[in-house]
Protein backbone atom coordinates (compact mmCIF):
# COMPACT_ATOMS: atom_id res chain seq x y z
CA UNK A 1 0.00 0.00 0.00
CA UNK A 2 1.22 3.32 -0.95
CA UNK A 3 1.44 5.51 1.85
CA UNK A 4 0.55 9.21 1.24
CA UNK A 5 1.02 11.64 4.28
CA UNK A 6 3.42 14.24 3.70
CA UNK A 7 2.48 17.95 3.18
CA UNK A 8 1.81 18.88 0.06
CA UNK A 9 1.70 22.67 -0.58
CA UNK A 10 -0.34 24.33 -1.64
CA UNK A 11 -2.84 27.59 -1.34
CA UNK A 12 -6.24 25.91 -1.73
CA UNK A 13 -8.65 27.50 0.86
CA UNK A 14 -8.05 24.22 2.68
CA UNK A 15 -4.69 24.57 3.17
CA UNK A 16 -5.25 28.11 4.84
CA UNK A 17 -7.19 27.17 7.75
CA UNK A 18 -5.99 26.49 11.16
CA UNK A 19 -5.11 23.15 11.92
CA UNK A 20 -7.55 23.44 14.78
CA UNK A 21 -10.62 23.66 12.31
CA UNK A 22 -9.53 20.89 10.27
CA UNK A 23 -9.13 18.51 13.43
CA UNK A 24 -12.22 19.36 14.54
CA UNK A 25 -13.87 18.86 11.38
CA UNK A 26 -11.84 15.25 11.02
CA UNK A 27 -13.40 14.37 14.15
CA UNK A 28 -16.75 15.22 13.43
CA UNK A 29 -16.55 13.15 10.29
CA UNK A 30 -14.53 10.15 12.42
CA UNK A 31 -18.35 10.63 14.92
CA UNK A 32 -20.46 10.74 11.83
CA UNK A 33 -19.04 7.88 10.53
CA UNK A 34 -19.40 6.15 13.78
CA UNK A 35 -22.67 6.80 14.37
CA UNK A 36 -24.75 5.77 11.06
CA UNK A 37 -24.54 2.12 9.92
CA UNK A 38 -27.32 2.88 6.69
CA UNK A 39 -25.16 2.44 3.19
CA UNK A 40 -26.52 5.58 1.90
CA UNK A 41 -26.18 8.16 4.90
CA UNK A 42 -22.18 6.78 4.88
CA UNK A 43 -22.24 7.67 1.19
CA UNK A 44 -22.94 10.72 1.20
CA UNK A 45 -20.50 11.42 4.12
CA UNK A 46 -17.72 9.61 2.08
CA UNK A 47 -18.86 11.76 -0.90
CA UNK A 48 -18.39 15.24 0.87
CA UNK A 49 -15.26 14.20 2.28
CA UNK A 50 -13.73 13.67 -1.49
CA UNK A 51 -15.16 16.72 -2.01
CA UNK A 52 -13.01 18.28 0.39
CA UNK A 53 -10.25 16.86 -0.79
CA UNK A 54 -11.40 17.70 -4.31
CA UNK A 55 -11.20 21.82 -2.80
CA UNK A 56 -7.80 20.98 -1.18
CA UNK A 57 -6.70 19.61 -4.84
CA UNK A 58 -4.84 16.67 -2.98
CA UNK A 59 -7.30 14.19 -4.55
CA UNK A 60 -4.96 13.18 -7.55
CA UNK A 61 -2.43 11.97 -4.36
CA UNK A 62 -5.03 10.05 -2.85
CA UNK A 63 -5.89 7.62 -5.99
CA UNK A 64 -3.26 5.41 -5.08
CA UNK A 65 -4.43 5.20 -1.37
CA UNK A 66 -7.96 5.13 -2.05
CA UNK A 67 -7.45 2.03 -4.33
CA UNK A 68 -5.83 0.10 -1.82
CA UNK A 69 -8.71 1.17 0.93
CA UNK A 70 -11.16 0.11 -1.33
CA UNK A 71 -9.87 -3.17 -2.14
CA UNK A 72 -9.68 -3.32 1.81
CA UNK A 73 -13.33 -2.21 1.82
CA UNK A 74 -13.89 -5.34 -1.23
CA UNK A 75 -12.12 -7.83 1.42
CA UNK A 76 -14.92 -5.97 4.19
CA UNK A 77 -17.78 -7.16 1.76
CA UNK A 78 -16.60 -10.77 1.39
CA UNK A 79 -15.85 -11.55 5.10
CA UNK A 80 -19.24 -10.43 5.57
CA UNK A 81 -20.96 -12.81 2.97
CA UNK A 82 -18.82 -15.66 4.56
CA UNK A 83 -20.41 -14.97 7.77
CA UNK A 84 -23.60 -13.09 7.61
CA UNK A 85 -26.56 -15.91 6.70
CA UNK A 86 -29.65 -13.29 8.14
CA UNK A 87 -31.85 -11.80 6.06
CA UNK A 88 -32.63 -11.36 2.45
CA UNK A 89 -31.00 -13.66 -0.11
CA UNK A 90 -29.92 -11.98 -3.26
CA UNK A 91 -28.33 -14.79 -5.01
CA UNK A 92 -26.29 -18.06 -4.32
CA UNK A 93 -22.28 -18.46 -5.14
CA UNK A 94 -23.10 -22.07 -3.86
CA UNK A 95 -25.57 -24.04 -2.61
CA UNK A 96 -24.27 -23.40 0.95
CA UNK A 97 -23.06 -19.82 0.21
CA UNK A 98 -25.58 -17.59 0.39
CA UNK A 99 -25.25 -13.69 -0.31
CA UNK A 100 -27.63 -12.08 1.88
CA UNK A 101 -28.92 -8.59 1.75
CA UNK A 102 -28.00 -7.56 5.09
CA UNK A 103 -24.37 -8.95 4.35
CA UNK A 104 -23.69 -6.70 1.24
CA UNK A 105 -25.06 -3.87 2.81
CA UNK A 106 -23.15 -4.26 6.33
CA UNK A 107 -20.08 -4.63 4.65
CA UNK A 108 -20.47 -1.99 2.89
CA UNK A 109 -21.26 -0.01 5.27
CA UNK A 110 -18.18 -0.86 7.10
CA UNK A 111 -16.24 -0.08 4.10
CA UNK A 112 -17.37 3.18 3.60
CA UNK A 113 -16.98 4.26 7.44
CA UNK A 114 -13.31 3.15 7.06
CA UNK A 115 -12.45 4.94 3.56
CA UNK A 116 -14.60 8.48 5.23
CA UNK A 117 -12.56 8.23 8.31
CA UNK A 118 -9.21 7.46 7.08
CA UNK A 119 -10.01 10.10 3.94
CA UNK A 120 -10.44 12.64 6.16
CA UNK A 121 -7.32 12.09 8.50
CA UNK A 122 -5.34 12.02 5.40
CA UNK A 123 -6.51 15.08 4.08
CA UNK A 124 -5.70 16.89 7.08
CA UNK A 125 -2.35 15.11 7.08
CA UNK A 126 -1.84 16.47 3.49
CA UNK A 127 -2.58 20.22 4.03
CA UNK A 128 -1.31 21.21 7.06
CA UNK A 129 2.56 21.20 8.04
CA UNK A 130 4.02 19.37 10.79
CA UNK A 131 4.80 22.22 12.88
CA UNK A 132 1.57 23.36 12.80
CA UNK A 133 0.00 20.08 14.28
CA UNK A 134 2.55 20.47 16.81
CA UNK A 135 2.14 23.88 17.31
CA UNK A 136 -2.10 23.51 17.47
CA UNK A 137 -1.80 20.26 19.47
CA UNK A 138 0.35 21.72 22.51
CA UNK A 139 -0.55 25.21 22.07
CA UNK A 140 -4.17 25.23 21.66
CA UNK A 141 -5.23 21.47 22.84
CA UNK A 142 -2.56 21.82 25.44
CA UNK A 143 -1.17 18.22 25.18
CA UNK A 144 2.26 17.84 26.56
CA UNK A 145 4.90 18.44 23.89
CA UNK A 146 7.04 14.89 24.74
CA UNK A 147 3.90 12.89 23.50
CA UNK A 148 2.99 15.11 20.18
CA UNK A 149 6.65 15.15 19.30
CA UNK A 150 6.94 11.63 19.37
CA UNK A 151 3.56 10.61 17.72
CA UNK A 152 4.58 13.29 14.92
CA UNK A 153 8.01 12.26 14.64
CA UNK A 154 6.70 8.54 13.93
CA UNK A 155 4.30 9.87 11.11
CA UNK A 156 6.83 12.19 10.01
CA UNK A 157 9.33 9.66 9.17
CA UNK A 158 7.14 6.96 7.59
CA UNK A 159 8.42 8.33 3.92
CA UNK A 160 11.76 8.56 5.07
CA UNK A 161 11.85 4.60 6.61
CA UNK A 162 10.11 3.41 3.15
CA UNK A 163 12.89 4.68 1.21
CA UNK A 164 15.45 3.33 3.64
CA UNK A 165 13.70 0.20 2.96
CA UNK A 166 14.11 0.48 -0.52
CA UNK A 167 17.76 1.18 -0.44
CA UNK A 168 18.52 -1.62 1.88
CA UNK A 169 16.83 -4.13 0.24
CA UNK A 170 18.69 -2.39 -3.00
CA UNK A 171 21.78 -3.19 -1.20
CA UNK A 172 21.09 -6.62 0.06
CA UNK A 173 19.95 -7.77 -3.55
CA UNK A 174 23.25 -6.48 -4.81
CA UNK A 175 25.30 -8.82 -2.71
CA UNK A 176 23.59 -11.85 -4.07
CA UNK A 177 20.86 -12.03 -1.62
CA UNK A 178 17.15 -13.38 -3.29
CA UNK A 179 14.74 -11.24 -2.52
CA UNK A 180 13.10 -10.82 -5.85
CA UNK A 181 11.93 -14.70 -5.82
CA UNK A 182 8.76 -16.19 -5.51
CA UNK A 183 9.17 -18.66 -2.51
CA UNK A 184 7.51 -17.26 0.09
CA UNK A 185 9.59 -19.36 2.95
CA UNK A 186 13.25 -18.16 1.23
CA UNK A 187 12.10 -14.46 1.36
CA UNK A 188 10.75 -14.65 4.53
CA UNK A 189 14.37 -16.11 5.55
CA UNK A 190 16.05 -13.13 3.52
CA UNK A 191 14.42 -10.81 5.35
CA UNK A 192 16.24 -10.57 7.89
CA UNK A 193 18.77 -9.06 5.78
CA UNK A 194 16.74 -6.28 5.05
CA UNK A 195 15.07 -6.25 9.04
CA UNK A 196 18.34 -5.77 10.67
CA UNK A 197 20.17 -3.02 9.13
CA UNK A 198 17.03 -0.94 9.19
CA UNK A 199 16.82 -1.54 12.93
CA UNK A 200 20.29 -0.24 13.23
CA UNK A 201 19.88 2.74 10.64
CA UNK A 202 17.14 3.85 12.49
CA UNK A 203 18.55 3.75 15.79
CA UNK A 204 21.63 5.60 14.61
CA UNK A 205 19.04 8.25 12.77
CA UNK A 206 17.28 9.09 16.16
CA UNK A 207 20.45 9.42 18.14
CA UNK A 208 21.20 12.25 15.31
CA UNK A 209 17.30 13.64 15.87
CA UNK A 210 17.89 13.59 19.62
CA UNK A 211 21.45 15.17 18.93
CA UNK A 212 20.16 18.11 16.77
CA UNK A 213 17.12 18.82 18.67
CA UNK A 214 19.63 19.22 21.76
CA UNK A 215 21.33 21.37 19.92
CA UNK A 216 18.78 23.84 19.08
CA UNK A 217 17.78 23.97 22.82
CA UNK A 218 15.24 21.69 22.90
CA UNK A 219 13.92 20.84 26.32
CA UNK A 220 15.77 23.69 28.10
CA UNK A 221 12.86 26.03 29.20
CA UNK A 222 9.24 26.45 28.39
CA UNK A 223 8.84 26.84 24.36
CA UNK A 224 7.27 29.48 22.56
CA UNK A 225 6.19 30.57 19.35
CA UNK A 226 7.39 32.94 16.52
CA UNK A 227 3.77 32.44 15.05
CA UNK A 228 0.88 32.69 16.70
CA UNK A 229 -2.57 30.64 14.65
CA UNK A 230 -5.50 32.76 14.66
CA UNK A 231 -9.07 31.39 13.84
CA UNK A 232 -10.13 33.42 10.92
CA UNK A 233 -13.97 33.76 9.93
CA UNK A 234 -13.86 30.78 7.76
CA UNK A 235 -12.32 28.61 10.88
CA UNK A 236 -14.84 29.88 12.49
CA UNK A 237 -17.67 29.23 10.41
CA UNK A 238 -16.20 25.36 9.75
CA UNK A 239 -15.58 24.91 13.06
CA UNK A 240 -19.43 25.96 13.64
CA UNK A 241 -20.97 24.06 11.13
CA UNK A 242 -19.22 20.80 11.84
CA UNK A 243 -20.05 20.98 15.80
CA UNK A 244 -23.97 21.79 14.76
CA UNK A 245 -23.72 18.96 12.24
CA UNK A 246 -22.07 16.60 15.12
CA UNK A 247 -25.23 18.07 17.55
CA UNK A 248 -28.01 17.63 14.39
CA UNK A 249 -26.73 14.43 13.59
CA UNK A 250 -27.05 12.63 17.19
CA UNK A 251 -30.31 14.01 17.41
CA UNK A 252 -31.76 12.48 14.32
CA UNK A 253 -30.01 8.72 15.31
CA UNK A 254 -31.44 9.51 18.69
CA UNK A 255 -34.48 10.10 16.82
CA UNK A 256 -34.49 6.53 14.76
CA UNK A 257 -32.37 8.27 11.31
CA UNK A 258 -30.00 6.86 9.51
CA UNK A 259 -29.80 3.27 10.88
CA UNK A 260 -30.20 0.33 8.75
CA UNK A 261 -32.93 -2.44 10.47
CA UNK A 262 -30.68 -5.57 9.80
CA UNK B 1 35.52 0.33 -31.68
CA UNK B 2 35.53 -1.63 -28.07
CA UNK B 3 36.47 -5.50 -28.46
CA UNK B 4 35.56 -6.78 -25.87
CA UNK B 5 32.00 -5.85 -24.49
CA UNK B 6 30.71 -6.65 -21.54
CA UNK B 7 27.94 -3.53 -21.10
CA UNK B 8 25.77 -2.82 -24.04
CA UNK B 9 23.27 0.13 -23.49
CA UNK B 10 21.20 0.84 -26.28
CA UNK B 11 18.62 4.04 -26.59
CA UNK B 12 18.32 3.80 -23.01
CA UNK B 13 15.39 6.17 -21.67
CA UNK B 14 13.95 5.69 -18.48
CA UNK B 15 10.75 8.00 -17.74
CA UNK B 16 10.03 9.25 -14.38
CA UNK B 17 6.19 9.59 -16.22
CA UNK B 18 5.33 10.70 -19.99
CA UNK B 19 6.63 13.85 -20.01
CA UNK B 20 10.15 13.79 -17.09
CA UNK B 21 12.66 11.52 -18.75
CA UNK B 22 15.65 10.89 -16.29
CA UNK B 23 17.97 9.32 -19.04
CA UNK B 24 17.20 10.00 -22.69
CA UNK B 25 18.22 7.82 -25.44
CA UNK B 26 21.71 6.44 -23.70
CA UNK B 27 24.24 4.75 -26.03
CA UNK B 28 27.53 3.07 -24.59
CA UNK B 29 29.67 -0.13 -24.72
CA UNK B 30 31.99 -0.63 -22.10
CA UNK B 31 34.80 -2.56 -23.03
CA UNK B 32 35.82 -5.71 -20.30
CA UNK B 33 38.28 -4.40 -18.05
CA UNK B 34 37.82 -1.14 -18.56
CA UNK B 35 38.36 2.10 -15.58
CA UNK B 36 35.22 4.32 -16.28
CA UNK B 37 34.46 7.19 -14.26
CA UNK B 38 30.76 8.36 -14.59
CA UNK B 39 30.38 12.18 -13.88
CA UNK B 40 27.80 14.90 -13.69
CA UNK B 41 26.39 17.27 -11.41
CA UNK B 42 23.82 16.03 -9.15
CA UNK B 43 20.74 14.86 -10.45
CA UNK B 44 22.26 14.11 -13.83
CA UNK B 45 21.47 10.93 -14.01
CA UNK B 46 24.45 8.98 -12.64
CA UNK B 47 23.15 6.68 -10.57
CA UNK B 48 20.10 6.06 -12.36
CA UNK B 49 22.47 5.10 -15.16
CA UNK B 50 24.10 2.93 -13.16
CA UNK B 51 21.54 1.21 -11.65
CA UNK B 52 20.57 0.08 -14.93
CA UNK B 53 23.99 -1.95 -15.39
CA UNK B 54 23.05 -4.98 -12.75
CA UNK B 55 19.15 -4.68 -13.36
CA UNK B 56 17.75 -2.97 -10.21
CA UNK B 57 16.02 -0.49 -12.87
CA UNK B 58 14.67 -1.61 -15.47
CA UNK B 59 14.63 0.29 -19.22
CA UNK B 60 11.27 2.34 -19.86
CA UNK B 61 12.52 1.59 -23.53
CA UNK B 62 15.58 0.30 -25.28
CA UNK B 63 18.04 -2.29 -23.38
CA UNK B 64 20.77 -3.09 -21.51
CA UNK B 65 23.15 -6.00 -22.34
CA UNK B 66 25.52 -7.26 -19.50
CA UNK B 67 27.52 -10.05 -20.64
CA UNK B 68 25.00 -10.78 -24.14
CA UNK B 69 22.32 -11.17 -20.81
CA UNK B 70 19.08 -8.56 -21.35
CA UNK B 71 18.81 -7.15 -17.91
CA UNK B 72 15.17 -7.12 -18.19
CA UNK B 73 14.75 -10.71 -17.51
CA UNK B 74 17.39 -11.50 -15.20
CA UNK B 75 17.04 -11.14 -11.10
CA UNK B 76 19.38 -8.67 -9.27
CA UNK B 77 20.23 -11.31 -7.02
CA UNK B 78 21.47 -13.05 -10.04
CA UNK B 79 23.22 -10.82 -12.22
CA UNK B 80 25.67 -9.50 -8.90
CA UNK B 81 27.75 -12.84 -9.48
CA UNK B 82 28.75 -10.06 -13.24
CA UNK B 83 28.14 -6.59 -12.16
CA UNK B 84 28.49 -5.78 -8.37
CA UNK B 85 27.44 -2.55 -6.91
CA UNK B 86 28.91 -0.86 -3.82
CA UNK B 87 26.56 1.52 -2.30
CA UNK B 88 27.64 5.12 -0.86
CA UNK B 89 26.37 3.74 2.76
CA UNK B 90 27.83 1.44 3.58
CA UNK B 91 25.29 0.86 7.12
CA UNK B 92 22.48 -0.17 4.78
CA UNK B 93 23.91 -3.57 4.25
CA UNK B 94 25.80 -4.28 7.04
CA UNK B 95 23.97 -6.32 9.68
CA UNK B 96 26.59 -9.30 11.05
CA UNK B 97 28.14 -9.14 14.22
CA UNK B 98 31.43 -10.84 12.31
CA UNK B 99 33.54 -8.75 9.42
CA UNK B 100 34.36 -12.30 8.28
CA UNK B 101 30.65 -13.44 8.49
CA UNK B 102 29.39 -9.95 6.81
CA UNK B 103 31.29 -10.69 3.66
CA UNK B 104 30.58 -14.26 3.27
CA UNK B 105 26.94 -13.89 3.52
CA UNK B 106 26.04 -13.28 -0.08
CA UNK B 107 27.94 -16.78 -0.90
CA UNK B 108 25.51 -18.65 0.79
CA UNK B 109 23.18 -18.39 -2.06
CA UNK B 110 25.55 -19.90 -4.11
CA UNK B 111 26.02 -23.01 -2.61
CA UNK B 112 29.28 -23.74 -2.82
CA UNK B 113 31.69 -25.87 -0.81
CA UNK B 114 33.23 -24.47 2.93
CA UNK B 115 36.32 -24.15 1.10
CA UNK B 116 35.44 -22.56 -1.68
CA UNK B 117 33.75 -20.18 0.87
CA UNK B 118 36.55 -19.97 2.89
CA UNK B 119 39.24 -19.49 -0.45
CA UNK B 120 36.90 -16.45 -1.43
CA UNK B 121 36.29 -14.70 2.13
CA UNK B 122 40.37 -14.86 2.43
CA UNK B 123 40.84 -13.38 -1.03
CA UNK B 124 38.26 -10.81 -0.50
CA UNK B 125 39.53 -9.99 2.85
CA UNK B 126 43.12 -9.65 1.78
CA UNK B 127 42.10 -7.07 -1.49
CA UNK B 128 40.65 -4.46 0.99
CA UNK B 129 43.44 -5.20 3.33
CA UNK B 130 40.92 -5.82 6.60
CA UNK B 131 42.48 -9.91 7.47
CA UNK B 132 43.16 -8.73 10.96
CA UNK B 133 39.97 -7.24 11.71
CA UNK B 134 38.34 -10.47 10.81
CA UNK B 135 36.64 -11.16 13.88
CA UNK B 136 35.94 -7.54 14.64
CA UNK B 137 32.24 -6.07 14.92
CA UNK B 138 31.87 -3.76 11.83
CA UNK B 139 30.41 -1.04 13.92
CA UNK B 140 33.26 -0.74 16.06
CA UNK B 141 34.87 -0.08 12.49
CA UNK B 142 35.57 3.30 10.68
CA UNK B 143 33.40 5.22 8.22
CA UNK B 144 36.18 4.48 5.41
CA UNK B 145 37.31 0.75 7.35
CA UNK B 146 33.32 -0.28 6.61
CA UNK B 147 32.85 1.09 3.32
CA UNK B 148 35.70 -1.34 2.61
CA UNK B 149 34.11 -4.77 4.21
CA UNK B 150 31.10 -3.14 1.67
CA UNK B 151 33.37 -3.75 -1.18
CA UNK B 152 34.82 -6.87 0.26
CA UNK B 153 31.29 -8.37 0.34
CA UNK B 154 30.66 -7.39 -3.01
CA UNK B 155 33.86 -8.99 -4.43
CA UNK B 156 33.31 -12.41 -2.87
CA UNK B 157 30.91 -13.01 -5.27
CA UNK B 158 34.07 -12.71 -7.90
CA UNK B 159 31.67 -9.90 -10.17
CA UNK B 160 33.72 -9.30 -13.43
CA UNK B 161 32.31 -5.64 -12.89
CA UNK B 162 32.23 -3.25 -10.16
CA UNK B 163 30.48 -0.91 -9.91
CA UNK B 164 31.22 1.98 -7.12
CA UNK B 165 28.70 4.81 -5.92
CA UNK B 166 30.68 7.84 -5.06
CA UNK B 167 33.19 5.53 -3.19
CA UNK B 168 34.58 8.11 -1.50
CA UNK B 169 31.86 9.82 0.08
CA UNK B 170 32.84 10.86 3.44
CA UNK B 171 36.15 9.68 3.40
CA UNK B 172 38.98 11.61 4.86
CA UNK B 173 42.34 12.21 1.99
CA UNK B 174 44.36 8.86 3.87
CA UNK B 175 41.09 6.69 3.68
CA UNK B 176 40.05 8.00 0.25
CA UNK B 177 43.46 6.81 -1.15
CA UNK B 178 43.04 3.63 0.36
CA UNK B 179 40.04 2.81 -1.21
CA UNK B 180 41.31 3.88 -4.58
CA UNK B 181 43.85 2.08 -5.01
CA UNK B 182 42.18 -0.92 -3.52
CA UNK B 183 40.02 -0.29 -6.51
CA UNK B 184 43.21 0.66 -8.83
CA UNK B 185 44.69 -2.91 -8.39
CA UNK B 186 41.41 -4.69 -8.86
CA UNK B 187 41.20 -3.13 -12.11
CA UNK B 188 44.56 -4.19 -12.62
CA UNK B 189 43.46 -7.61 -11.51
CA UNK B 190 41.33 -7.78 -14.82
CA UNK B 191 38.10 -5.82 -12.92
CA UNK B 192 36.41 -3.59 -15.50
CA UNK B 193 35.43 -0.89 -13.07
CA UNK B 194 32.25 2.01 -13.21
CA UNK B 195 32.78 4.78 -10.91
CA UNK B 196 30.66 7.58 -10.08
CA UNK B 197 32.22 10.46 -8.60
CA UNK B 198 32.20 14.11 -9.15
CA UNK B 199 35.91 14.41 -8.08
CA UNK B 200 37.70 15.64 -11.04
CA UNK B 201 41.16 14.86 -9.53
CA UNK B 202 40.05 11.30 -8.48
CA UNK B 203 38.47 11.20 -12.66
CA UNK B 204 42.18 12.74 -13.76
CA UNK B 205 44.46 10.33 -11.52
CA UNK B 206 42.74 6.92 -11.29
CA UNK B 207 39.80 6.79 -14.54
CA UNK B 208 41.44 5.94 -18.08
CA UNK B 209 37.67 6.90 -19.56
CA UNK B 210 35.19 9.50 -18.84
CA UNK B 211 31.77 9.66 -19.28
CA UNK B 212 30.12 13.11 -18.58
CA UNK B 213 26.16 13.02 -18.44
CA UNK B 214 23.72 16.24 -17.92
CA UNK B 215 20.44 16.18 -17.70
CA UNK B 216 20.26 12.66 -18.57
CA UNK B 217 22.11 12.54 -21.79
CA UNK B 218 25.76 11.77 -22.59
CA UNK B 219 27.52 15.68 -23.29
CA UNK B 220 31.22 13.77 -23.39
CA UNK B 221 32.58 10.27 -24.00
CA UNK B 222 36.08 9.43 -24.40
CA UNK B 223 39.70 9.32 -22.56
CA UNK B 224 40.58 11.30 -19.84
CA UNK B 225 43.01 13.65 -21.44
CA UNK B 226 40.65 14.08 -24.50
CA UNK B 227 37.34 14.91 -22.11
CA UNK B 228 39.48 16.79 -19.68
CA UNK B 229 40.56 19.32 -23.13
CA UNK B 230 37.23 20.17 -23.37
CA UNK B 231 36.72 23.15 -20.60
CA UNK B 232 34.17 25.25 -21.73
CA UNK B 233 31.49 21.88 -22.57
CA UNK B 234 32.80 20.78 -18.79
CA UNK B 235 32.08 24.18 -16.92
CA UNK B 236 28.76 24.51 -18.61
CA UNK B 237 27.69 21.50 -16.28
CA UNK B 238 30.32 23.08 -13.55
CA UNK B 239 32.58 20.40 -13.30
CA UNK B 240 36.40 22.01 -13.11
CA UNK B 241 38.97 20.41 -13.88
CA UNK B 242 41.78 19.71 -11.46
CA UNK B 243 43.77 22.45 -10.28
CA UNK B 244 46.99 21.11 -12.00
CA UNK B 245 45.60 20.93 -15.11
CA UNK B 246 44.84 24.34 -14.83
CA UNK B 247 47.76 25.22 -14.02
CA UNK B 248 49.86 23.29 -16.36
CA UNK B 249 47.22 25.42 -19.61
CA UNK B 250 48.08 28.52 -17.74
CA UNK B 251 51.60 27.68 -18.21
CA UNK B 252 51.72 26.90 -21.98
CA UNK B 253 52.05 30.53 -22.56
CA UNK B 254 55.67 28.99 -21.52
CA UNK B 255 55.97 25.99 -23.39
CA UNK B 256 54.32 23.60 -20.87
CA UNK B 257 51.95 21.17 -23.22
CA UNK B 258 48.51 21.00 -22.52
CA UNK B 259 46.23 18.44 -21.09
CA UNK B 260 48.56 17.17 -18.60
CA UNK B 261 46.75 15.60 -15.76
CA UNK B 262 49.04 14.65 -12.50
CA UNK B 263 51.51 16.75 -10.70
CA UNK B 264 54.48 14.85 -11.78
CA UNK B 265 53.57 15.33 -15.57
CA UNK B 266 53.61 18.96 -14.88
CA UNK B 267 56.65 18.73 -12.84
CA UNK B 268 58.43 16.78 -15.87
CA UNK B 269 57.25 19.36 -18.77
CA UNK B 270 58.80 21.89 -16.11
CA UNK B 271 61.71 20.57 -15.88
CA UNK B 272 62.14 19.93 -19.88
CA UNK B 273 61.53 23.62 -20.31
CA UNK B 274 64.26 24.67 -17.67
CA UNK B 275 66.90 22.40 -19.46
CA UNK B 276 65.60 23.89 -22.78
CA UNK B 277 66.57 26.81 -21.17
CA UNK B 278 70.08 26.31 -20.09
Amino acid sequence: MTVANEYIPGNSPIHSMTPLAKIIWTSVVMILALLFNHPLYLLALFFSVLLVAKIAGVLKVLISTLKSLFLFSLILILLQVLFTKEGEVIFYITEYLPVTKNAVYLGTAMGLRMMAAVLSFLIFLLTTRFKDIIQTLTNNLKLPIDYVFIFMTALRFIPTFLNEIKQVKEAQSCRGCSLDGWNPLVKIKAYAAVALPLVLVSLQKADKLAMAMETRGCGSGPRTCYREQKMSAADLSLVFISILLAVFAVLARLNGYGTYQY
Amino acid sequence: MISNPIIQVKDLCQNLDENHFILNKINLTIGSGEFLALVGQNGAGKTTLAKHFNGLLKPTSGKVLVDNLNTKYVKVSELAQKVGYVFQNPDHQIFHNSVEKEISFGLKYLNLPAEEVKRRTDDALKAVGLVDYRYAHPYSLSRGQRQRVALASVLVLKPNVLVLDEPTTGLDYRESMQIMNMIRSLNNQGHTIIMITHDMSLVSTFAKRVVVLNKGEILLDGPVREVLSHQEILSETFLEIPPISRLADKLSVIGIPKNLLTVEEVYRALCDVRGAEK
